[in-house]
């Protein structure tokens, strides 16, 4: 019976091929994702440990609770900084042979050519001071940093913008814009590269200048004898050192930025996996499909081993042998495909700033194992109910001519019915029910729906294939063929459309959550916000408070608000708290309040809040908010005001003054300015550009700028998950060329009559053509069908976050409807060549 | 209808047909010289392996001679390229073959003007009138292959053979698959279409009854035409079949 089996898989080899390249791409997507993070947390290991190189102990403020990676990219850390009184004590430990204050902050580079703030997309724009006793860094040209003019940077910076020893190149830190001499170009012991990252240094003085420690330091950085046993060292430290700091090995530091990197990474390895799973479960619907036409047209075969002794179970294993090959070779050629896959996101990633080493791509024996295992997994889980199928033929269906009778419709519906209805009620548990690890239950909704609807799309196939293909109707007889053979097996039909269905269902959601977030965004600038012009960076970074400085300066505006953000802790879960000036706030938002008086968190301690927020948390004006903050620990703060929903101050507000005494990095996120009276916008965009004139890494937009700068970025996350659902798309598009191929084997009597009776070969073409645009826009009909009640569903979750407007891009969903149908041409070019290439004798002879 | 005219339907000159190569190569035909009249059922017999199904798809432009010449009436279809063949099918050949006629997914109407659809040109409502009423199967034009009998099938297909008044309707065991009475109806319809309008027929046949329905019978042997008979009866049919056979 294997024997069997392997001889009829073998005898049709491009079947296989075709089969397995459903399965072969989603298993690459996946392992390609794991290879990439892996090599990328293999490339920060790296890098943490070199930059850990020489020193043995790390002295600094003791946080709360580790800011997640979105706090990673002010280059600063969020601990209180050390006196640097402390230093003579810790130097005078026994068993510490030397010690250095260490100073960090973000210092952007100009490029002196292009006269534009250098950003590797959202990499960190690190600045350090110099650590001449500990460092890891070797001067690879020129000399350290020796003066308050003087910078070191980075080689890859170096090579990529050609800056040289001696150059002189403008430097933008917490202090403000400044001209440095580049004294030299340091690199690590062997590599150039930090993953994407700037570096600048500065010797110790500049540093804490640049960025707000004079007298302080963030870090001490110590080395040790090497005979006094290293935690009597630690020990030694930490007790010259007051309360709030702590002594701990360099070890144990380099984990805990490990342990952030990967943090950071494991989001991004999650994020891409979930498309990774969706083209799988795209190709799951692949296979099912070509298991059951392959079933169907084996059905003679089957019913003759029967009759000739098979048992229902050997047949059955025989198809699930089939199975276990295809999914085996697919997983193997998967991994294949992952690799030179994990080789294109290096460059993605690139793009977005992670500029991963070239060395060699790693392959964790876990990424081997997740390959096979899905990949076979879900090919014998997708054959088992063709498999049924088979097992169910009898021998008399050997002799018959026909197909095999299918299992009723009832059934199909009711089953149907129960999936679709879990699905859906997962789906709104997930988004409304407020259940825990709610996105988890989101996507098992959004799949069951998805396999719903698949289940029961076989019900209105039919009517809906004939609606789509009525264009064809009255025309051509090859178009109207082909419209018939689209209507006339419901169920090829819609298991081929549902893979598509998946594909453009997700790409519709998207489209319409993107257009929901933009119109919404777009409104609440409209509604909530006053000012004239908005200053902030391209990618969202912080920027020195100077700027804000600078611009206030000026008489042209009549009040110029910064806007701050740190990460802290509420009730165990992590947020962030906006730091505002409260006073003049109401010049460019609008404050105001449910309860309370915004201007009162002026007062020291004070913090307003959301209503929703609020109404949780069952907190009114007057009672005490704990806000734990990394650098100040827990702090009990007076709830002054209670706002409506705000997009602009988020979930909690506080004073400047207060978001400064208890966070470490006093950057600005955004800045909003209002013009005083009589101030035209040309003079007030002027003014804000003369102003910014040393600051090219911040921009000054009007409204409809910040608006189209707002939808641009969003566009930008819609192309990038667009471009990763291609990949369902594409192997839903193979789901179609190998139904239709499949189909065409099963009618090539039908084809050789029509050619004989006088069908030309272009007829034959356009006919094949015309079956897969139905079954394509079929599937993408019931997919935006589906999307469109996802991204509402969403949009509706979401309301209470602001984003209350739903918005339906008709015209963006109507060129993915043309897409869609071209995808049906392109997939029926292959099936209808060989449909237009055969043989008509052939075709119509019976020996 | 006079069964003789001055030019023939069809025509093969000196057609032979080789299969395969060198030692493995079987010849089908050795030299087939053939005049089908305008006007006349021809019935092309003989044992399996004698070559008639090979004639019948080399006369109708399925298939190419490795040697030899055919005419559908004055034009040499060895010249024609694909394209041309095809069109040649469809405007001036009609065919009814032993299986696998129809369009599962196309009624019965729709299979029986499927070559004028193809072609793209109208349906004359008159002459689809008769024909239909000479299958009659009025009745059951909304049917679609599945819900009609063997022989309705069959009767369709011939109907849609002859809807575009071909010069010429090749029948490949047109009977092959129908039981006696099926049979009957379906060669009565042909034979009305000769005599009725003069349509003339080749059919590859190994059914005696059927084959006396024809005007001619041509009995082919090993590749070659060995012998023809004219006004033809089943019992003459079968003692030259014994004797070809023997």
């Amino acid at each position: 019976m294997l024997r069997a089996t392997i001889k009829s898989l073998m005898a049709r080899k491009l079947r296989l091929l075709l089969t397995a390249l459903a399965i072969v791409l989603g298993v690459g997507f996946m392992a390609g994702t794991l290879m990439l993070t892996d090599t990328a947390t293999g490339a920060f290991d790296e890098l943490i440990g070199q930059t850990f190189q020489g020193i043995d102990v790390v002295v600094q403020g003791h946080a709360d609770f580790q800011p997640g990676a979105q706090g990673g990219n002010t280059g600063g850390s969020e601990t209180e900084p050390i006196p640097d009184t402390l230093l003579p004590e810790v130097l005078a430990v026994p068993g510490v042979v030397a010690a250095d204050g260490d100073v960090s902050g973000s210092a952007q580079l100009v490029d002196p050519v292009t006269d534009k703030a250098i950003a590797n997309g959202g990499a960190p724009t690190l600045g350090n001071s110099w650590n001449p006793t500990v460092t890891s860094l070797i001067i690879k040209d020129g000399a350290p940093p020796a003066g308050p003019g003087d910078v070191a940077i980075d080689a890859a910076t170096a090579a990529d913008h050609q800056l040289v020893v001696g150059q002189d190149v403008e430097v933008i830190t917490n202090a403000g814009a400044a001209s440095y001499r580049i004294s030299g170009i340091v690199a690590l012991e062997n590599s150039d590269s930090f993953l994407g990252a700037t570096l600048v240094l500065f010797d110790l003085p500049t540093a804490q200048h640049a960025f707000h420690r004079e007298g302080k330091f963030d870090r001490i950085y110590v080395k040790t004898d090497g005979s006094t046993p290293l935690s009597s060292v630690i020990a030694g430290i930490g007790d010259v050192l007051p309360q709030g700091f702590e002594a701990i090995s360099s070890q144990d530091a380099a984990d805990q930025q490990i342990k952030q990197t990967q943090q950071a990474l494991g989001f991004l390895r999650t994020g891409l996996l979930v498309f990774g799973f969706v083209a799988v479960f795209v190709g799951a619907f692949i296979i099912f499909n070509t298991f059951t036409i392959i079933v169907t047209q084996r059905t003679r075969e089957l019913g003759l081993l029967r009759a000739i002794g098979a048992s229902r179970r050997q047949i059955m294993g025989s198809v699930l042998v089939e199975a276990v090959i295809v999914g085996l070779v697919a997983s193997a050629i998967g991994l294949g495909f992952g690799l030179l896959l994990a080789q294109g996101l290096k460059v993605v990633m690139s793009w977005i700033g992670l500029d991963l080493p070239p060395t060699a791509t790693v392959i964790q024996s876990r990424t081997i194992v997740v390959a096979v295992i899905v990949g076979t997994g879900v090919t014998v889980l997708a054959s088992v109910f063709p498999a049924r199928r088979a097992a169910r033929i009898t021998p008399i269906e050997a002799l018959r001519e026909g197909q095999a009778p299918s299992a009723s419709l009832r059934r199909r519906s009711i089953v149907g019915g129960i999936v679709l209805t879990l699905g859906l009620a997962a789906l709104f548990a997930g988004l409304f029910g407020g259940v825990s690890s709610g996105a988890s239950v989101v996507g098992l909704g959004a799949a069951l729906t998805f396999l719903g609807a698949a289940i029961l799309a076989p019900l209105i196939s039919r009517p809906l294939a004939s609606w789509i293909g009525a264009p064809f109707k009255g025309r051509a007889i090859s178009g109207r063929l082909g419209r018939q053979n689209a209507m006339r097996n419901p169920r090829r039909t819609a298991a081929t459309a549902s893979a598509l269905m998946i594909g453009l269902g997700l790409v519709a959601f998207v489209a319409v959550f993107a257009a929901s977030l933009k119109a919404s965004a777009a409104a609440a600038l409209d509604d909530q916000l006053k000012s004239d012009l908005t200053v902030s960076n391209q990618q969202f970074q912080p920027f020195s408070p100077k700027i804000t400085e600078a611009l206030g300066e000026r008489p042209e505006f009549n009040a110029v608000v910064p806007f701050r953000q740190v990460e802290v802790k509420v009730g165990g879960s992590s947020n962030f708290v906006t730091g505002t000036d409260p006073i003049d706030a109401g010049a460019i938002i609008d404050t105001t309040t449910t309860a309370g008086t915004f201007t009162d968190l002026s007062q020291p301690g004070a913090v307003a809040l959301a209503k929703r927020v609020a109404d949780d948390k069952g907190i009114h004006v007057g009672d005490t908010l704990e806000m734990t903050f990394a650098r100040t620990g827990p702090q009990d703060l007076k709830v002054v005001a209670i706002y409506p929903e705000s997009t602009l101050l988020g979930d909690y507000a506080v004073s400047l003054d207060t978001y400064d005494a208890n966070a470490a990095q006093i950057l600005d996120f955004i800045t909003f300015i209002h013009l005083a009276d009589g101030v035209t916008a040309e003079q007030g965009a002027a003014a804000a550009s003369e102003a910014l004139k040393d600051y090219p890494n911040v921009e000054a937009k009007d409204q409809a700028a910040t608006k189209a700068q707002q939808s641009q970025a969003i566009d930008q996350v819609l192309a990038f998950v667009l471009v990763l659902l291609l990949l369902s798309i594409i192997i839903a598009v193979f789901g179609i060329v190998n139904t239709l191929g499949l189909s065409i084997y099963e009618r090539v009597r039908e084809l050789g009559l029509v050619r004989a009776v006088g069908m030309s070969r272009k007829q034959v073409k356009r006919m094949v053509r015309v079956e897969a645009v139905i079954i394509a826009v079929l599937g993408a009909v019931l997919g935006m069908v589906i999307g469109i009640a996802f991204g509402w569903a969403l949009q509706r979750a979401l309301a209470p976050l602001g984003i209350d407007r739903l918005a339906i891009p008709v015209g963006q969903l109507i060129l993915y409807l043309i897409v869609a149908a071209l995808c049906g041409v392109l997939a029926s070019i292959w099936p209808a060549r060989r449909a237009a290439k055969l043989n008509v004798l052939e075709a119509i002879s019976y020996e | 209808m006079s069964a003789t005219t001055t030019q023939p339907a069809a025509r093969a000159e000196g057609l032979r047909k080789v299969y395969g190569r060198g030692d493995a190569s079987v010849e089908a035909l050795r030299g087939v010289t053939l005049d089908l009249a305008a006007g006349e059922w021809t019935a092309i017999m003989g044992p399996s392996g004698s070559g008639k199904s090979t004639l019948l798809h080399i006369l109708a432009g399925l298939d190419a001679p490795t040697d030899g010449k055919v005419f559908i009436g004055d034009v040499d279809l060895t010249t024609l390229n694909d394209k041309q063949l095809t069109q040649l099918r469809r405007d001036r050949v009609g065919f009814v073959f032993q299986a696998f006629n129809l369009i599962p997914t196309l009624t019965a109407r729709e299979n029986i003007t499927l070559p004028l659809d193809i072609a793209g040109t109208d349906v004359d409502p008159t002459w689809f009138d008769t024909v239909v009423d000479t299958i009659g199967l009025r009745d059951r034009l909304s049917h679609r292959p599945t819900e009609l009998s063997g022989g309705q099938q069959q009767r369709v297909a011939g109907a849609r053979a002859l809807l575009s008044k071909p010069e010429i309707v090749f029948a490949d065991e047109p009977t092959g698959n129908l039981d006696s009475r099926s049979s009957a109806e379906l060669l009565t319809f042909l034979r009305s279409a000769v005599d009725q309008h003069g349509q003339t027929i080749v059919m590859v046949t190994h059914d005696a009854h059927a084959a006396a329905h024809a005007d001619r019978i041509v009995f082919l042997s090993d590749g070659r035409v060995v012998q023809e008979m004219r006004e033809p009866t089943a019992e003459r049919i079968l003692d030259e079949l014994k004797s070809l056979e023997g």
